[in-house]
């Protein structure tokens, strides 16, 4: 099972899995979007703590508990993914990481030259700034897809 | 007057791109995975600098563009010109705003959605969809069953309720990336 039809309880054979396998392309590439993102075999220079809180910071302001929790038990450092409940607190790189991910979860449109520049000061490289962006931005793509989805689970329910 | 517009908008990174002609072979695998029309656009050559995102990324967005059947292309237009303008994506909404007028033929439809906003007069189908759109991307928490009555009224079968989704839920990513790593440039 994916991410998706775990957080979901989404059965194989059921008439949702059926409809999702309708679009095989996209159910595979959500996937492997999430593990190239979070969970890479290269992760190059985010480590895999900094992905992990990351994507707990993105889930727990979008309201996803189930997507949270999930993410709570990934094998990476505790000081990170506590560092991803208060940000705040959250000191140096981790710090400012976190900060970024609130703004482009948050109000992506306030963002700046300023903000990129603080990234790139911090020593992110460019393809490290492209990597965190892909991944704060997904978590939205991941939190919109479940809730669609789960209404349609409602729906049949119903 | 509205700050949306069909017209061509430009966007300027806040990184620079890769320039396509010193791309790496892993660069531009991830670019053949994108939609053709935009793998030398400035945008897909910005977001090449992480080609394992790209590749993953640009295949997901080029099914839920793209993929044959379910929901019209113009739909997906709609409903990715909507959740831009609820987001304030103005390079976005410009760039599905004009598919959509060029799919339909209809550019004056889409000019009213854009200068009068989400709530201006729409045929039923096209109303379910706008509104599905902007409350999944405004509130996902608050969306329930409930929320798809109005689409199965106006005739959306199960695949295209999907498609529709996907749509939806693309673009609180690609909106996002967009505004975060670029600025838009009205014309």
């Amino acid at each position: 099972m994916d991410l998706v039809e775990t957080l979901l309880g989404i059965a194989p054979g059921s008439p949702l899995a059926e409809l999702r396998g309708q679009r095989a392309g996209i159910r595979q590439h959500t996937e492997g979007a999430w593990r190239e993102l979070v969970l890479p075999a290269e992760p190059g220079g985010v480590s895999l703590a900094e992905r992990a809180a990351l994507a707990l910071r993105v889930a727990r302001l979008g309201g996803h508990d189930g997507l949270a929790a999930h993410i709570r038990t990934l094998p990476v450092p505790a000081e990170a993914l506590a560092a991803a409940e208060d940000p705040v607190r959250a000191e140096g790189r981790l710090g400012l990481l976190l900060r970024y991910a609130d703004l482009v979860a948050e109000a992506p449109e306030r963002c700046g030259q300023a903000e990129i520049d603080a990234l790139g000061a911090a020593g992110l490289s460019p393809q490290d700034i492209v990597a965190v962006t892909q991944l704060i931005a997904f978590i939205p793509f991941q939190i919109r897809l479940l809730a669609g989805l789960r209404a349609l689970q409602e729906e049949a329910a119903a | 007057m509205s700050r949306f517009t069909m017209d061509e908008v430009a966007w300027h990174p806040r990184i620079p791109p890769v320039a396509a002609e010193q791309a790496t072979p892993a660069q531009l695998a991830a670019l053949e995975a994108c939609p053709p029309a935009q793998r030398r656009s400035t945008y897909f050559l910005t977001l090449a600098n992480d080609p394992g995102s790209l590749g993953e990324r640009g295949a997901l967005f080029n099914s839920v563009m793209y993929a044959p059947r379910g929901l019209p292309r113009a739909e997906r237009e709609l409903a990715t010109a909507v959740v831009s303008l609820v987001n304030g994506c103005i390079y976005c909404t410009s760039v599905h705003a004009r598919r959509f007028a060029e799919l339909t033929r209809e550019p004056a439809a889409m000019q009213a959605l854009l200068d009068e906003g989400i709530g201006t007069a729409l045929p039923p189908r096209r109303r379910a969809i706008v509104d599905f759109a902007a409350k999944l991307t405004a509130t996902p928490g608050a969306i329930t069953g409930a929320d798809l009555a109005p689409l199965r009224a106006a005739g959306l079968e199960d695949l295209e309720v999907l498609d529709l989704i996907h749509a939806i839920a693309m673009f609180a990513n690609a909106n996002r990336l967009m505004q975060s790593l670029g600025a838009s440039v009205a014309p």
